[in-house]
């Protein structure tokens, strides 16, 4: 899908020379670039009220067909997840189709963090079911990473060349906006200038079934293959950035109240029988027509247009926090700020504020 | 203002922390047979097990470390901003492994990960993250921590790292290793191999505090490989090392103790010799060096915080336990002042931790003592 890259919409909420304590909702980090690689949902922005309008659209390769991006060398032992991290990553990066990979020593001051929960499940259960069967010859040392959850991080790093600090974060529904908090710590301490946030997740037969199995599924969205990048720096950094993104909020199904994870019960508040995925028809919680739940408990009346998980068909899981926040930035030419919102009954809530840049 | 770590608590193949403090003093070995898997299904025969049954081990392990750590030192989420950090290699991928055998999913998927377990043994806390930064991810869990306590976004930091061995990793760790390998033996001109080893550690990370705490926490210094995906890169390690330093502000030859990352295999420990007789040439004498895993194997994502958590009782007490398994120093490790045979008595007042793992993830602390 697309890549945005730069955008101009001046916000008084734009704050220079933040420092490493980061005063409460003032912006953490500074969005560089932003992709979205979602297969099959490629009319996104005419979709969205207030969206840009002169976004160029591209199809997302599905990650069988990665090589038509990413060109086919070193994909071969590459899983799904990998590959849409990958096809991410080269579109946030503006590089054109099959561009030669990066050479040369690692860039140090560039950092990954990626979210995914079931990058990998379906190698590990694959490895499980052929030990069972045919014992260890029947397993080769090159499925090695696979077999460890860190495996997408790793190789963005090895691909792309990045040397920075390298994270995995697979905290369930809130992984993505956890990525992104922990992004903004690696920069407002100083430990990178750059932080490529990676949401990814696959949609093979394993990962649905851990998905479907979920105490916190709150609705019928299926799990959806696709992936988001978001290039970070911080916020007094050099260049104009598409926009700021604020501290990242652990609050409650409301949107206010802070909760701890692990409290919901089986019988999941806030289901909705009969919806339909990806309806944006008012009546779905934190749908982006305006209406914003929680807006009369503890939530300004005017509280900026939330981004959630009714914004896409189906649920991107690990990676939702990076796909709404790469969605976000495409509203900000209509709207000063949006939240965003990831997380279900079990794992909690997170949400962040997307506001536009001004320098 | 310093971190500092004001608790520990840690589950081995030995026990408690105490229980492995002093089997690591003995030079004890804790090699067994795996109850779970045999060489004939996983071609792994052999490891450092933690002798209970059931599902879910690595977050039973966790949560009773959490709410050890936390009653010793005396924080209380629902008073004060706490949030949890939990580094693993595996997560609870043996559960994806039953699952994906016997064709169900029997259980919820937030169980993948440990904000259920963490939150339920810490009532109160904040936040769970939970990091899969495979053999050094407490490491990076205790980098991040230090961060967010310096910072002022949290009070205290409850760090984990938690695993138990699955039988996709066993399968790989007995593919790679050139013969079969009957224990682990860091340094060693014979080792053979890695083994696995069940353990969870945690750590209560906070701003220091009047009574001083365990240990001063200086630095943790990250850095990526972007190399190979298993192969360890001496640029890539030398970086976080070096970053540790001057984090920590500390020279070279400040550093009394490092508790190497020695896994016994062929490569990683000859990487690990080359860099630290690289970081340390020029001290004399240089540091002494001590490793875990010959006696509790080789905890993936626990591995890193046991280390630290090691490194503090050396600095608390004085003593630095041997390295069990070791003989006879292989030939590029010849040069460092590998502890074996039996525990010495150094007083040491600043120890190095080193933590690599898959995807070339390098994480190095650095402690200081507050005796």
């Amino acid at each position: 899908m697309t890549t945005l890259r730069h955008v101009a919409t001046p916000h008084p909420a734009a704050t220079a020379g933040l420092g490493p304590r980061a005063a409460a909702g003032e912006p953490v980090a500074a969005v560089l670039a932003a992709a979205l690689h979602l297969p099959g949902v490629d009319a996104l922005p005419a979709d969205l009220p207030g969206a840009r309008a002169a976004t160029v659209e591209e199809p997302a390769c599905p990650p069988e067909r990665a090589a038509d991006l990413l060109g086919r060398k070193g994909l071969l032992a590459k899983e799904p997840a990998t590959r849409l991290a990958l096809c991410a990553v080269h579109r946030a990066l503006g590089l054109p189709a099959k561009a030669p990979r990066r050479t040369g020593p690692a860039d140090p001051r560039t950092a990954v963090v990626v979210s995914s929960n079931l990058g990998n499940v379906a190698t590990v259960g694959d490895i499980a079911r052929r030990l069972r069967d045919g014992g260890p010859r029947e397993v080769g040392p090159l499925e090695a990473p696979n077999a460890s959850s860190n495996v997408i991080a790793g190789a963005v790093a090895i691909w792309f060349r990045f040397g920075g600090p390298n994270l995995t974060v697979c905290s369930g529904a809130t992984a993505g906006l956890d990525a992104i908090w922990l992004a903004g710590l690696l920069l407002r301490i100083g430990r990178a200038d750059r932080v490529v946030v990676v949401g990814t997740e696959p949609d093979d037969a394993q990962a649905r079934a851990l998905h479907a199995a979920r105490r916190g599924r709150a609705d019928r969205r299926p799990l959806r293959a696709g992936a988001a990048c978001l290039l970070l720096g911080p916020v007094d950094g050099p260049g104009e950035p598409l926009g700021l993104l604020g501290p990242v909020r652990a609050v409650g199904a409301d949107g206010a109240s802070p909760a701890a994870p692990g409290s919901a019960d089986d019988t999941v508040p806030g289901s909705v029988d009969g919806d339909v995925p990806g309806s944006v028809d008012g009546d779905v919680p934190g749908s982006v027509d305006g209406a914003v739940p929680g807006s009369v408990d503890g939530v300004p009346p005017a509280a900026p247009r939330l981004v959630d998980d009714a914004v896409l068909p189906g649920d991107h899981y690990g990676a939702a926090g990076v796909v709404h926040t790469a969605v976000a930035l495409r509203l900000l030419a209509g709207t000063p700020a949006v939240r965003v919102r990831c997380g279900d009954p079990a794992d909690g809530f997170r949400e962040l504020t997307v506001t536009g840049a001004a320098r | 203002m310093p971190a500092t770590i004001t608790a520990s608590a840690v589950r081995t193949c030995f026990g408690d922390g105490p229980a492995t403090w002093a089997a690591l003093l003995r030079g004890d070995c804790g090699v067994a047979p795996l109850e779970r898997a045999t060489a004939e299904q996983v071609g792994v025969g052999s490891g450092y097990p933690i002798a209970d049954g059931g599902p879910f081990r690595p977050s039973r392990w966790l949560a009773d470390c959490v709410r050890e750590a936390l009653a010793a030192a005396g924080v209380d989420p629902r008073r004060q901003r706490v949030v949890s950090l939990v580094g693993t290699g595996l997560r609870e991928s043996a559960e994806v492994e039953r699952a994906a055998l016997a064709g169900v999913v029997d259980f919820p998927a937030e169980r993948l990960h440990f904000g259920g377990a963490v939150a339920a043994a810490a009532p109160g806390v904040e936040r769970v993250v939970t990091l899969a930064n495979a053999c050094s991810a407490g490491g990076h869990a205790l980098a991040l921590a230090q961060d967010l306590v310096e910072t002022g976004d949290a009070d205290a930091v409850l760090v984990g790292g938690t695993d138990g061995s699955t039988a996709s990793m066993l399968a790989m760790i007995g593919r790679v290793a050139s013969r079969p390998t009957e224990r682990v033996r860091p340094f060693d001109a014979d080792r053979a191999g890695v083994l696995l080893g069940d353990g969870a550690a945690v750590l209560v990370v906070e701003r220091e505090r009047g009574d001083g705490g365990l240990a001063r926490l200086l630095a943790t210094g990250l850095s990526c490989d972007a190399g190979h995906e298993t192969a360890p890169d001496p640029e890539g390690i030398l970086r976080a090392v070096r970053d540790a330093h001057e984090r920590a502000g500390r020279r070279p030859d400040q550093i009394d103790l490092v508790l190497a990352h020695g896994t016994g295999t062929a490569l990683n420990d000859a990487t690990e010799a080359h860099v630290l007789a690289e970081v340390f040439a020029g001290c004399a004498p240089g540091p002494l060096v001590t490793a875990v895993k010959g006696a509790v194997g080789h905890t993936s994502g626990g591995s890193a915080l046991l280390s630290v958590a090691v490194a503090v009782e050396a600095l608390r007490t004085g003593q630095v336990p041997p390295i069990a398994g070791l003989a006879r120093p292989a030939p590029e490790a010849a040069g460092l002042r590998l502890v074996r045979g039996e525990a010495v008595r150094a007083d040491p007042r600043v120890a190095q931790v080193d933590a690599f793992g898959f995807g070339g993830l390098n994480a190095v602390t650095l402690l200081e003592a507050v005796r």
